[in-house]
């Protein structure tokens, strides 16, 4: 795969200390930028402090260099139609934790921690961060919090906008503001917070996080309802009836038979309930399940181990921009679809009908307590965008929201990966225009061409 | 104006095309019927209003901002006027739009957990009217059976369960706002998750109604946990109380709620109109409660009583009915207004401090109430650091507001340089604006009033809210 790479010109700009690498050297020999999902640059550049990073951007920003902000790049094929930036910096190398404050539950951490050292560390206390995005090995808590994931706990955990209390950025003039505190609770001026978390780097760059925690649960279980395809309307049922009681799902995410099968090896609808409390109350919540759940229906219940195994295994089913092991002739992609909380089941519905004679294989799943689903294509790039296509007529009929989060540069060229522009588009326009005038940072990068 | 005349005086246009947009009968504009506007539940500052318009709908609030901005004539939002932080004061003579008229439910959607409400409809009415199906709305500032919708996502309300569940602006789904210029925006119409583009729900949330008009709000609906149990524990020692605090949470326990009262504030509270019988010479109280699956509560509990017992509690007890719960948060949730009981007047402070921090901001507290020879009571969110110091004085004796209002910046003060907030609830509005320097640079003001200034450009929504203008600069804390 050598000759993907980009190779790394000398820089024009002179950083004085700062290091700057070959690409594939970043962050151990893991980062390896294959020009198949663009968002690339001349150089990267990892600084590991955050003078380092103002001093970047003020220099580029003078210099009317374009700059593409990365974290570990799991992500570089979401969004964004340029190929090459004068500068990747990435925050790879910006890690660790700052201060944590055992009897507050709050960590204040650089951007390039990886989301699976931070639960490392916060599991020697007792505590977590309470966010469950793909790939934690190698996502930075900045990639995950510029991007705004979320995993299939959402339904209990709420987003990264629900625990991010306090950031420090750095503008693209070099200038640094704290937004938030250190404090759980806090409505001191505008919430400035919610402003850069989910803004994909087009505002400012991410150096400091602060978040709230929450203790790690005393026991969890994960409870497996499996239905042939064609009852999926007495999974429906069920899962209103659960809906309406006092059971509380930590995660109620239903998962389509292609990608259960991959998960489960079992051929079916599979609703994925998840417990996290006391144990009694776990038991509890369990025995609800089997007491309530469609006769047709076969019941499995994974213990704490094997479902914390199980929920490891789903965190790496979408695909990463670090990763290429498909096919020359495949494209993947994975759709997010943003609905109300049952138009999930129609959302998986309508990804069957589009499943027959396919070329592409459709994996999915969908959050029925949050409203967020996922659709991973695989196969030849015409199938995998004419699905694209059906998949986002099916959800404009639903007044949902269709984003691309993964697809290969060329055809982001082709296919416009966020969604239409709201009526207010015009007040992105002019918060981007006050935070960074010059487009400095990931120009292009969101909706609208922001 | 000494004289009225009985004979007609032709009106103000402006007061003319007002009317005529929402008719005759929702307009005030005599100087009798506006005095009653010229404040909020901050009532040390006041300024009366050009006029008070009540809209019924959004195309009426759409209209009238219109004329006001082409007019130039400044204008602002009013729900139920308990904002305590002065954010509904006319400051500049503004037209008042009150949303109370638009008051509607005007959707539940259990299925999918999604309530739709106009932004004048009362914060308690909301889980009354699905309570039966067992549905309820989480956020419940402790003034809920009063206040709007709309003034609380202006505010980011939070109240006494916000530890487990959250603040406003985790409950907000939709939006429906009128521009400043008078354009209408749907963000999130359904209330689907994750909206493409910047987060403007988040955004607007906690804006003090500096940024748009909200004339709709989609909001998260909860089922109602299956069980809930609330201590009350008493103890000798504030310190014991503020550690006890500390230990539940670190044994890995998230209570619904994590209230505490000290001594001055349960004097005041036994002397309002909810007594409960608290003994009269203990240092401080906590009222605990623990919701969710019956199953695991009652150990829960027994760990939480445990904790207490190691703090050298005096007594603690669990609400044995839900009479007894019920009697127990009234005391707590009228808290504020039974300072009236034992003080002429009082100042509602709303600090917000690091918790482990709790005992060592308490002593400064205490400090600042001898220097300042007057009594201040805590009523306070103790789960979450949000401390309530109640400042008691008597405006009557002269000088003594001016040394509340010194005492109210000084707790700010110290919570500021413990690592904390000035505001965690009520707001900054005109009453906090000059302790914003305490926690943000110039710069890191400035990033706010540029957001400002892409919403409403000409500043005519709510203007010298919330943000010190850099003229009057005092010491300016650097970013560290
Ligand atoms: C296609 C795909 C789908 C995924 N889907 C999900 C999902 O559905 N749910 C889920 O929970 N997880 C998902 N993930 C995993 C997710 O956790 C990402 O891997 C993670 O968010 C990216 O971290 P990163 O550090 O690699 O980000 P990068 O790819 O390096 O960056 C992501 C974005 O954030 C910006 N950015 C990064 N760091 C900063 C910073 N410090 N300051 C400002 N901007 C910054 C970048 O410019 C870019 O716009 C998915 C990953 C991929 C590749
Ligand atoms: C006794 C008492 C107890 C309280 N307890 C709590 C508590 O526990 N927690 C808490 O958070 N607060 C509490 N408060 C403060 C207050 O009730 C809240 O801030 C509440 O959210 C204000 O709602 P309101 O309808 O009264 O708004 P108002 O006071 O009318 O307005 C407040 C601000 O919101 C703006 N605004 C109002 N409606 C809109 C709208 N539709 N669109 C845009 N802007 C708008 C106004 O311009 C103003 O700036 C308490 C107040 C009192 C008097």
């Amino acid at each position: 795969m050598v000759d993907h790479l980009r190779r790394i010109q000398i820089q024009e700009i002179t950083l004085k200390g700062v290091d700057i690498v070959e690409l594939n050297e970043v962050g151990g020999g893991q980062l390896v930028l294959s020009e198949k999902y663009g968002n690339t640059g001349l150089s990267v550049v990892t600084p590991k402090s955050e003078e380092e990073i103002e001093q970047i951007l003020r220099t580029a920003n003078e210099e009317g260099k374009k700059i593409s902000v990365m974290g570990r790049g799991t992500k570089r094929g979401y969004g964004g139609v340029k190929q090459e930036y004068d500068l990747v910096l990435s925050l790879a190398n910006y890690k660790g934790i700052i201060e944590h404050i055992v009897g507050d539950m709050t960590v204040t951490v650089r951007p390039g921690t990886t989301i699976a050292g931070l639960q490392e560390y916060l599991k020697k206390y007792g505590q977590m961060v309470s966010i469950d995005p793909s790939w934690p090995e190698e996502a930075t808590i900045g990639g995950v919090i510029a991007a705004n994931e979320s995993g299939p706990k959402r339904l209990k955990y709420g987003a990264a906008r629900d625990l991010v209390i306090g950031l420090r950025v750095v503008y693209a003039d070099g200038s640094v503001i704290r937004t938030g505190g250190k404090v759980v609770k806090n409505v001191a001026g505008y919430d400035m917070n919610k402003l850069f978390i989910g803004s994909m780097g087009t505002l400012g760059v991410i150096s400091e996080i602060t978040m709230k925690l929450r203790p790690l649960p005393k026991f969890e279980s994960l409870v497996l309802l499996s239905i042939d395809e064609d009852r999926l309307e007495e999974l429906k049922a069920f899962t209103v009836k659960l809906q309406d009681s006092m059971i509380e799902p930590v995660s109620l995410e239903l998962v389509n038979p292609s990608l259960s099968k991959k998960l489960l090896d079992r051929e079916e609808y599979t609703l994925l309930i998840a417990f996290e409390d006391v144990e009694k109350a776990v038991r509890y919540q369990e025995e609800w399940v089997a007491a309530n759940k469609p006769d047709a229906a076969i019941l499995s219940n994974l213990s704490s181990d094997e479902s914390r195994e199980f929920w490891k295994g789903f965190s790496v089913i979408q695909p990463n921009a670090l990763k290429e092991n498909e096919p020359a002739d495949h494209v993947l992609a994975t759709v997010k679809i943003s609905s109300k909380n049952m138009q999930v089941f129609d959302i998986l519905e309508e990804v069957r009908r589009l499943k027959q004679g396919n070329k592409a294989e459709l994996d999915a799943h969908g959050g029925l307590g949050h409203g967020l689903s996922f659709i991973i294509l695989k196969g030849p790039e015409e199938s995998v965008t004419s699905t694209i296509a059906s998949l986002r007529v099916f959800v404009r009929t639903k007044q949902g929201f269709t984003t691309i989060k993964h697809l290969p540069f060329e055809l982001r060229k082709k296919i416009d990966t966020w969604h239409d522009n709201p009526s207010y588009f015009f007040l992105f326009e002019g918060i981007k225009r006050k935070a960074d005038p010059k487009n400095t940072l990931n120009y292009k990068r969101f909706i609208g061409g922001i | 104006m000494f004289f009225t005349k009985k004979k007609k005086i032709p009106r103000d246009p402006a007061i003319e095309h007002l009317a005529g947009i929402v008719g005759e009968k929702s307009i005030l504009y005599k100087k009798e019927d506006l005095l009653s506007y010229d404040c909020d539940g901050f009532t040390i500052h006041k300024a009366v209003p050009k006029a008070v318009v009540f809209p019924k709908d959004t195309a009426e609030v759409a209209a009238v901002v219109k004329y006001c901005s082409a007019h130039k004539m400044p204008f602002l939002a009013r729900g139920a006027g308990t904002g305590l932080s002065g954010g509904a004061i006319p400051l500049n003579g503004e037209v008042i739009i009150s949303l109370v008229k638009m008051k509607n439910l005007l959707s539940v959607d259990f299925e999918n957990r999604q309530a739709v409400v106009q932004p004048g409809f009362v914060n308690l009415k909301l889980t009354n009217s699905i309570a039966d199906k067992g549905y309820y709305y989480a956020p419940d500032p402790s003034s809920q059976y009063v206040c709007t919708i709309g003034g609380n996502v202006a505010e980011n309300a939070g109240g006494a369960h916000c530890l487990k569940y959250g603040v406003t602006t985790n409950h907000i789904l939709g939006l429906e706002v009128v521009l400043p210029d008078g354009e209408i925006i749907e963000i999130s119409e359904n209330g689907l998750p994750d909206a493409p583009g910047y987060d403007l729900l988040g955004l607007l949330t906690g804006s003090e109604g500096t940024l748009g008009i909200v004339t709709k709000i989609t909001v998260r609906i909860l089922k109602n946990p299956e069980g809930k149990q609330t201590v009350l524990a008493y103890f000798d020692d504030v310190e014991d109380g503020s550690q006890a605090v500390s230990d539940i949470i670190s044994a890995g326990i998230v209570p619904a709620a994590l209230e505490m009262m000290d001594k001055t504030a349960i004097e005041g509270v036994e002397a309002g109109t909810y007594p409960v019988g608290h003994p009269d010479d203990i240092e401080a109280l906590l009222l605990i409660e623990v919701d969710g699956i019956i199953a695991g509560i009652a150990e829960q509990i027994e760990e939480i009583m445990n904790v207490c017992r190691r703090w050298n509690v005096r007594e603690v007890k669990v609400a044995e009915s839900e009479e007894e719960r019920g009697r127990w948060w009234a005391n707590r949730k009228t808290g504020f207004g039974a300072m009236g009981a034992i003080s002429p007047d009082y100042l509602v402070q709303d600090g917000v401090i690091p918790r482990s921090k709790l005992p060592e901001v308490l002593g400064n507290i205490r400090k600042i109430s001898e220097e300042s020879e007057l009594r201040i009571a805590n009523i306070f969110h103790a789960g979450d650091g949000n401390l309530h110091p109640l400042i008691l004085f008597d405006s009557r004796k002269p000088g003594e507001t001016e040394k509340a209002l010194k005492a109210g910046s000084d707790c700010l003060k110290a919570c500021a340089d413990a690592g904390g907030s000035i505001t965690g609830e009520h707001g900054v509005g005109i009453e906090k604006i000059e302790e914003m320097r305490f926690i943000f640079t110039e710069g890191e003001l400035e990033a706010q009033t540029n957001v400002r200034d892409v919403f409403n450009p000409d500043g005519l929504l709510n203007s010298g809210k919330l943000f010190p203008t850099p003229s009057r600069c005092m010491d300016v804390k650097k970013v560290m």
